[in-house]
């Protein structure tokens, strides 16, 4: 009977698919492990990620969505990892990207993280505070000593274009790159408690292990400076 | 009851539909949370047919575990008029009840639906119908920097295509006026009047670089098939020939804001009463804008319409359906809604008709028979998860029958109508 039922349904939907259906590659179907990462890309991600009339899919409009542009393709997969595997957990990554990366194959991660690293950067269109981006500028060259925090280029590179795991971060929204900083600090208020023995689950980005102390070592004032600073950069 | 959408929940093993097929919370589609307020993202969501995402494992073709496609919205409050008067006059109390079933969401990947049905409480007794329900075909063409979204619909309502929530259907007030009586005593433009499963209707649409929008549509009453309610606008049935319904709109998204203007309208056939009477023309024509601010913690969303109806009617009719053989109305909507942290919110909205005097159309006034009214609508509203809603609503009626003070004719102020409402709203 439940076979029947199969068969029927298979057959009702095979004709309207054949029927109806434009194919795989203009698919939005985030749950068929044959829609390749390059169509996920231009028919999902892009509405987030992206920016209309435009043939670079990466550069964001809405801030609250990361440009993944020219990003650093291990970051990309680790990231997208994350969301999969539910690992990176505040509170943007968990409303918007798990559902996303719920049935992500490491082939399409492959594929989508070779796509966004190789699509072109663009300087960030949204305004910052020039004074502001001064001051984040000092942070991100020379650090702040006084509370151990290392100069941000030593890791980063020396214009923030990042290095296999380590993300870029040229030209990212001040936005998103503050709530990052701000996840990182509450990470660090956790260790701290936990004595520096937090499990991965109490952590919102446990991989951010390197970015615990940083972040806590600047002030609510230095991350946005150092965020507007980062924005500004090509 | 007009618009909502389908909510989130925490336990991803058991969300409403459209944010089980996506696995994305309810802010994602719905600004600030604040369904049925659209975002960029839930706009093309729709547009491109609710084809994103997963869907139920049929064909085992499918990673995700099955799931039935079904939600449910539940809706309680007490809401209380200011004065209590004699029977057509407004009640002191009204409990306000409703229950919403949904199913839908992705069938195929160009195929997908929104299906609703309501049951509900309102005052006037029980009953369960079809509720805003369409299905869509679409398809999106993405190649150098080219970007065309098209589609097709069948509905049952006009503007349940509206995605910017600037109709009467969708609009921010998720509670209605919820004064039931007094409702009748506010006179509405015709296409404000449409409720779900009270025609069928096909449209076609493009979204352009999603910027450029246009839609047409055509709807009739239901001659056979599913039984459903009728159209009832002013006193009594109506039934409408094939009718003309369109939209025109520009929108652009900058930084977090959302910017879009636009226009819409319908030329409506009606049959008053029944198929065999003549035929009343009403043409609406709208002007409609919407802001919205999207960037947590903050969350702003702004509407205006501009209505201008202007209605003709058949000869034969003149005097007992309307005094007059032509009227015209004008609706100015606008509201505003903030909430913080997908939280603490609150909606602002004001309504005002003004229009031709009718004695027989707007009884309520027997003097002059103004149709005009005017309404602020204050909410404040607190949703501690995003799946509980909880809310206040005040309905302010500054003017009714054209007067500001006693109506002529009626011992009733506006202000005797004023209803405020707690309710709670449970999506599921
Ligand atoms: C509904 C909007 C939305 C869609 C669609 C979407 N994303 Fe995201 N994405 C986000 C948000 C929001 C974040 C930031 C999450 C955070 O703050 O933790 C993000 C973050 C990311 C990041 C991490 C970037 C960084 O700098 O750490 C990657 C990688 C990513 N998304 C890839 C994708 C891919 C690939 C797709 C398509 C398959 C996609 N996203 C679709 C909203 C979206
Ligand atoms: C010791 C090396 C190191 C230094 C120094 C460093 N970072 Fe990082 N940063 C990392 C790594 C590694 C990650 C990736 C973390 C992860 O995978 O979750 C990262 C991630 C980030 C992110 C998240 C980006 C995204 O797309 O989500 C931000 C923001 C950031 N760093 C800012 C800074 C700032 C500002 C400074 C200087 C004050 C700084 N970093 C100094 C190693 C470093």
């Amino acid at each position: 009977m439940k076979h029947i039922a199969k068969v029927l349904t298979l057959s009702a939907i095979s004709l309207a698919l054949g029927a109806c259906s434009t194919g795989l590659d203009k698919s939005r179907n985030l749950g068929n492990p044959a829609v390749s990462g390059n169509t996920l890309a231009q028919q999902v991600c892009s509405i987030c990620h992206g920016e209309v009339g435009s043939n670079v899919n990466g550069n964001s409009v809405n801030p609250t969505f990361p440009n993944l542009a020219g990003q650093q393709k291990d970051y990309l997969v680790a990231e997208m990892t994350e969301f999969h595997e539910h690992t990176r957990k505040d509170p943007a990554a968990q409303d918007m990207m798990w559902g996303i990366a719920r049935n992500f194959t490491p082939k399409q991660i492959e594929e989508l993280a070779t796509y966004y690293s190789k699509q072109p950067t663009r300087a960030n269109p949204n305004p910052v505070n020039p004074a502001l981006a001064a001051e984040g500028a000092k942070i991100f060259n020379e650090g702040n000593l006084d509370k151990g925090v290392p100069a941000c280029m030593g890791c980063h590179g020396s214009n923030a274009e990042g290095n296999g795991p380590i993300p870029r971060l040229a030209g990212q929204h001040q936005d998103y790159l503050y709530k990052q900083l701000m996840a990182f600090n509450s990470d660090e208020m956790v260790e701290e408690k936990e004595n520096n023995n937090a499990k991965d689950d109490d952590l919102e980005r446990p991989h951010g292990v390197a970015m615990e102390g940083i972040a806590h070592g600047l002030d609510d004032h230095q991350k946005h400076a150092v965020a507007a600073y980062l924005q500004t950069l090509k | 009851m007009g618009g909502l959408a389908l909510a989130g929940s925490m336990n991803a093993n058991a969300i409403p539909i459209y944010a089980r097929q996506t696995g994305q919370a309810c802010v994602t589609c719905h600004l600030g949370g604040m369904y049925p307020q659209l975002t960029s993202y839930g706009r093309l969501f729709k547009l491109t047919g609710y084809t994103m995402g997963t869907r139920p494992n049929l064909t085992d073709l499918e990673v995700q575990k099955d799931a039935p496609p079904i939600s449910v919205w539940l809706q309680a409050g007490r809401g209380f008029t200011n004065k209590n008067n004699a029977a057509s006059q407004p009640g002191d109390t009204q409990n306000i009840q409703a229950i919403s079933l949904f199913s839908g969401g992705k069938i195929t990947d160009n195929i997908g639906g929104f299906l609703q049905w309501t049951g509900g409480n309102t005052g006037g007794g029980y009953n369960f119908t079809v509720d805003n329900s369409e299905i869509r075909y679409a398809d999106r063409n993405l190649n150098n920097g080219n970007d065309l979204i098209y589609g097709v619909y069948v509905n049952n309502h006009p503007t349940v295509s509206d995605v910017w929530n600037n109709t009467a259907n969708w609009n921010v007030i998720l509670m209605g006026f919820y004064n039931a009586n007094a409702a009748a005593q506010t006179p509405q433009p015709f296409l404000d009047q449409y409720g779900p499963g009270q025609s069928e209707g096909i449209g076609a649409y493009l979204y352009k670089d999603t910027t450029w929008y246009a839609e047409a549509g055509v709807y009739k009453s239901f001659t056979h098939g599913i039984a459903t309610t009728d159209l009832t606008a002013g006193s009594g049935s109506v039934f409408i020939d094939p009718s003309p319904y369109y939209r025109l709109a520009y929108s652009k998204d900058i930084g977090a804001h959302s910017f879009e203007v636009g226009m819409h309208g319908m030329i409506s056939y009606a049959h008053n009463g029944s198929w065999g009477t003549t035929v009343n023309t009403y043409r609406d024509t709208a002007l409609d804008a919407q802001y919205q601010y999207n960037l947590d913690p903050h969350y702003i969303g702004a509407h205006a319409r501009f209505l201008h109806e202007s209605s003709s009617f058949a000869g034969d009719q003149v005097g007992t359906t309307a005094a007059n053989g032509s009227n015209y109305l004008n609706e100015a909507w606008l509201d505003v809604s903030y909430v913080y942290q997908a939280k603490y919110g609150g909606t602002l909205t004001y309504r005002n008709i003004t229009g031709s005097n009718d004695l027989t159309l707007n009884a309520l006034n027997t003097t002059t028979g103004s149709p005009n009214w005017q309404a602020w609508i204050p909410e404040i509203f607190w949703t501690p998860w995003q799946n509980l809603r909880l809310g206040f609503q005040y309905t302010v009626y500054t003017q009714m029958a054209g007067a500001t003070s006693v109506i002529p004719g009626q011992t009733l102020k506006p202000s005797d109508f004023n209803t405020s409402a707690f309710y709670v709203s449970f999506i599921y």
